[in-house]
């Protein structure tokens, strides 16, 4: 189920209206999980067998770690293999499956041994990746010592499953929701009224801008089948970093959104991005779940930047390769995750080399900064978006005026929109870099707030969403 | 001192300190009076609320049809053309019985053609609309309607449900059309394209309403709007006369050969129905696609009956607006004609019920 659908909008009236009676705590705990369950299994119902295998999996081996607390490290640690094996096992299965064959059947072709894989017909299920990780957190979180395993298995599964985080994050921490679940509490009705706010938002975000705003172009410049000129390619990229950030920051919003609604808050997830001036800061504000994510659970269990200063550019490399590859069972998505872990790297040298820490000094020097950063970010979405490395280099040619010849792909309403909407995103971004929509909204006028709101449900309304799915779904 | 990291801690959300509730009124007092105000723009435009937006899932909805009587009946695939010009109000008036409407816009049937072949249950009466530059290339079809073979299965409940809920709110709001939406309006404003480009102003603007059981129809407005039937009869220009690659029309020939003899012996039949076309759409037809370098080899190679409207006074000289898709009223008289002539041929669609 989708947020921009009227399936949703049904099933969130039903969900808000149960939880709001006056029912024991227990019982609305209980009704939130069936919730999260028809919610998943409205997209595929098999595929919840998948959902409660991770959640019951993880469920005893943390117990499990926890038991063994006084054993030996390798007993535990053993404990830790069986989840992790599991996890990657679901994940490995389904999402790279068919990749490890296919890279299988390279290699034994360069040895001359003709291997024909069988065919793979698997569908991916969705949001796999996203709850593996949050499953995979608590198990490592007990096995680590930063929490004990949830005492009551409904707390546990409702963590694991809750709705709007399940299918595309943010990918939660025990310690971020758990505790709102053990007591009893319910939304104000002023938090009701900010997360429609928020809700409102995302579905903008997300069906007004990405989807009928932006995609059009980038669909035509990924999809054109020979070379792109550079106005073409630029816009065409442009354009995607605009989509993915609105659907993906628009899924988060709403995710936040719909829960506060329901009492509960959910962390942000994006905090204007396109104003990051370098990398570290660029993945303090993108997909802040995931890169805290893989910060404590890789980078710093890999020995973060605790060892030799080669030992810490091979752990960020290591990092960023491997999160490139979360997205996506496609060489372009190690690249695109390489040429970031090497942005970091570059950045760190610097920084090192010149003492400079944090922003520098003067409005210009961040702003031109800002810009060389979103200038660099674009060049890797390039690689995260075409699924081949012969577009990628269609665009990237195009993007270096390498291809003058290029026939003209993009309509003249196209460009107009990617260049209103994409300076519109980072002018909007750079004025709020430092601020919270909240600090933002309470220092606007009322009637200002409420005519910019509206104006977003108006559009999303007769903009009227396809339904179609958010792009982090496939990750 | 040990950092503590926002992921260690409860997750607090801040509220901002503003008046909230009368935010929240004004935005339900402006999407009232927006929506109210849109509403009425789009009725005055001409939508109406018996015009149900097509969808993936209206379809897939008439698709899973197919094998849920006791025998298939007759099933229509094709693409624009037999969608329009077929009146299926007239169909069941002359054989008793309502044919299942599966044909889509802009979108090759020979993927569906095939998927009746490969299922061994299918032995119902198959009516292939054959618009000859779509059925003869290699061209699948518009991405909106791509992978439906495969969507009818694995619709979801969400969408299955999303649906219902859909139809229950479009005989309500006449603006729910995907062809009105805000994105589609934008992307037809009047600028001028670069050379070689062709812009979203040249995509088929609404040229249909649709009833229930998909009963399309051409748009009342193309019959009465002189620059809404310009445009959409501007649009067709990329069918420029260019002759279809031999190798294709080859392929589209072989393919349905294979098919037709496969649901034959499987206990069903298929008929091919070439509907009008006019001005100088047709004239390109009749160098891009010729009928004797197309239509008489299908039949020949297929050994299937067809009806060309060329061949019958009852179809000529019929009204088609924008040269591709015949009006309300022809559409009842082409219906007629070749329902008539099918039964002729084949007994077993059956006669009027008493």
């Amino acid at each position: 189920m989708v947020f921009n659908s009227l399936t949703f909008i049904v099933f969130f009236a039903i969900v808000f209206a149960l939880h709001r009676l006056p029912l024991p705590w227990t019982a609305k705990k209980f009704n939130l999980l069936i919730a999260s369950y028809v919610f998943y299994a409205a997209w595929n119902p098999p595929f919840i067998l998948l959902l409660w295998g991770s959640t019951i999996v993880d469920w005893y081996i943390a117990r499990g770690i926890y038991a063994s607390r006084d054993k030996s490290r390798a007993v535990r640690r053993s404990w830790l293999v069986i989840s992790v094996a599991v996890n990657i096992g679901f994940i490995g299965f389904f999402k790279y499956g068919e990749f490890l064959l296919q890279n299988w059947q390279a290699l034994m072709a360069s040895f001359g041994i003709a291997y024909v894989p069988p065919a793979w017909d698997i569908v991916l299920p969705v949001g796999i990746s996203f709850y593996t990780f949050v499953t995979m957190s608590y198990t490592l979180d007990v096995y680590l010592g930063r929490t004990k395993p949830i005492p009551k298995f409904l707390d546990y599964a409702l963590f694991v499953t809750y709705f709007p985080h399940l299918v595309a994050g943010p990918i939660v921490r025990p310690t971020q929701l758990v505790p709102q679940f053990q007591t009893p509490r319910q939304a104000t009705r002023d938090q009701v009224l900010w997360g429609l706010g928020l809700l409102i938002l995302g579905l903008f975000q997300k069906v007004v801008i990405a989807d009928a705003g932006l995609a059009s172009a980038a669909d035509a410049v990924f999809g054109a089948p020979g070379p792109v000129g550079f106005a073409d390619a630029w816009l065409g990229t442009l354009a995607f970093s605009g989509q993915i950030f609105c659907d993906f920051a628009g899924y988060s919003t709403a995710a936040v959104g719909a829960s506060l609604c329901l009492g509960f808050a959910l962390p942000d997830n994006f905090r204007m991005p396109y104003a990051a001036i370098g990398f570290s800061d660029f993945w303090r504000r993108w997909h802040i779940s995931l890169s805290t994510w893989l910060r404590d659970y890789l980078y710093i269990p890999l020995g973060g930047n605790r060892g030799s200063e080669a030992r810490t550019y091979v752990n960020l490399m290591l990092t960023m390769l491997l999160g490139g590859l979360w997205h996506g069972a496609n060489w372009t998505f190690v690249v695109w995750g390489g040429l970031h872990g090497l942005y970091l790297s570059v950045e760190r040298w610097v920084r090192s080399r010149t003492g400079v820490a944090g922003d520098p000094a003067g409005a210009w020097n961040r702003l031109a900064l800002a810009l060389l950063t979103y200038f660099l970010v674009n060049i890797t979405w390039v690689f995260f978006r075409s699924t081949t490395f012969e577009g990628a280099a269609r665009v990237l040619s195009g993007m270096f005026g390498l291809a003058p010849a290029a026939d003209p792909v993009l309509p003249t309403i196209y460009m107009i929109k990617v260049a209103a909407i994409v300076t519109g995103i980072l002018v909007v971004q750079w004025l709020m870099r430092n601020a919270s929509l909240e600090a933002v909204v309470a220092r606007a006028p009322w009637w200002l707030t409420g005519l910019v709101a509206g104006a977003m449900l108006f559009t999303v309304i007769v903009a009227q969403g396809s339904g179609e799915a958010f792009i982090y779904f496939q990750f | 001192m040990k950092h503590v990291h926002e992921q260690d801690e409860v997750t607090v959300r801040e509220i901002p300190a503003a008046r909230l509730a009368a935010i929240g009124w004004l935005v339900v007092l402006l999407v009232l009076a927006g929506i109210g105000a849109w509403e009425w723009r789009m009725r005055t435009l001409g939508l109406t609320t018996r015009d149900l937006d097509d969808s993936r899932s209206h379809w897939a909805v008439e698709r899973r049809k197919v094998g849920g009587a006791e025998d298939d009946g007759v099933v229509i695939i094709g693409s624009s053309r037999i969608l329009w010009d077929t009146n299926l109000d007239v169909w069941e008036e002359m054989t008793g019985r309502r044919p299942i409407q599966l044909a889509l816009p802009g979108t090759n049937p020979r993927q569906f053609l095939e998927e009746f072949a490969n299922d061994p249950n299918f032995d119902g009466f198959l009516v292939v609309g054959v618009t000859p530059d779509i059925y003869f290339g290699d061209w699948p079809g518009i991405p909106q309607f791509s992978g439906l073979t495969k969507f009818w299965h694995d619709e979801s409940p969400s969408q299955r449900f999303g649906h219902r809920v859909g139809m229950l709110l479009q005989p309500r709001l006449a603006f729910l059309d995907g062809a009105y939406a805000l994105g589609t309006l934008v992307d037809r404003l009047p600028v001028r394209d670069r050379e070689g480009v062709r812009g979203p102003v040249r995509d088929v603007w609404k040229i249909w309403d649709v009833g229930p059981d998909r009963q399309y129809a051409l748009w009342s407005r193309i019959q009465t709007d002189e620059r809404l039937r310009e445009h959409a009869r501007w649009v067709w220009g990329p069918f420029d006369g260019a002759k279809k690659p031999d190798e294709e029309v080859a392929r589209a020939i072989e393919q349905s050969k294979r098919d037709v003899a496969t649901i034959r012996a499987h206990g069903g039949d298929v008929a091919f129905v070439r509907a009008p076309s006019a001005g100088l759409y047709y004239e390109h037809e009749l160098q891009a696609v010729p009928r004797a370098n197309t239509w008489e080899p299908l039949l020949a190679e297929t050994g299937a009956f067809g009806i060309h409207f060329d061949d019958y006074p009852a179809m000529r000289g019929l009204d088609v607006p924008e040269w591709s898709h015949l009006s309300r009223e022809s559409a009842v008289r082409f219906t007629r004609a070749y329902v008539a002539v099918l039964q002729q041929r084949f007994p077993q669609l059956g006669k009027p019920r008493d």
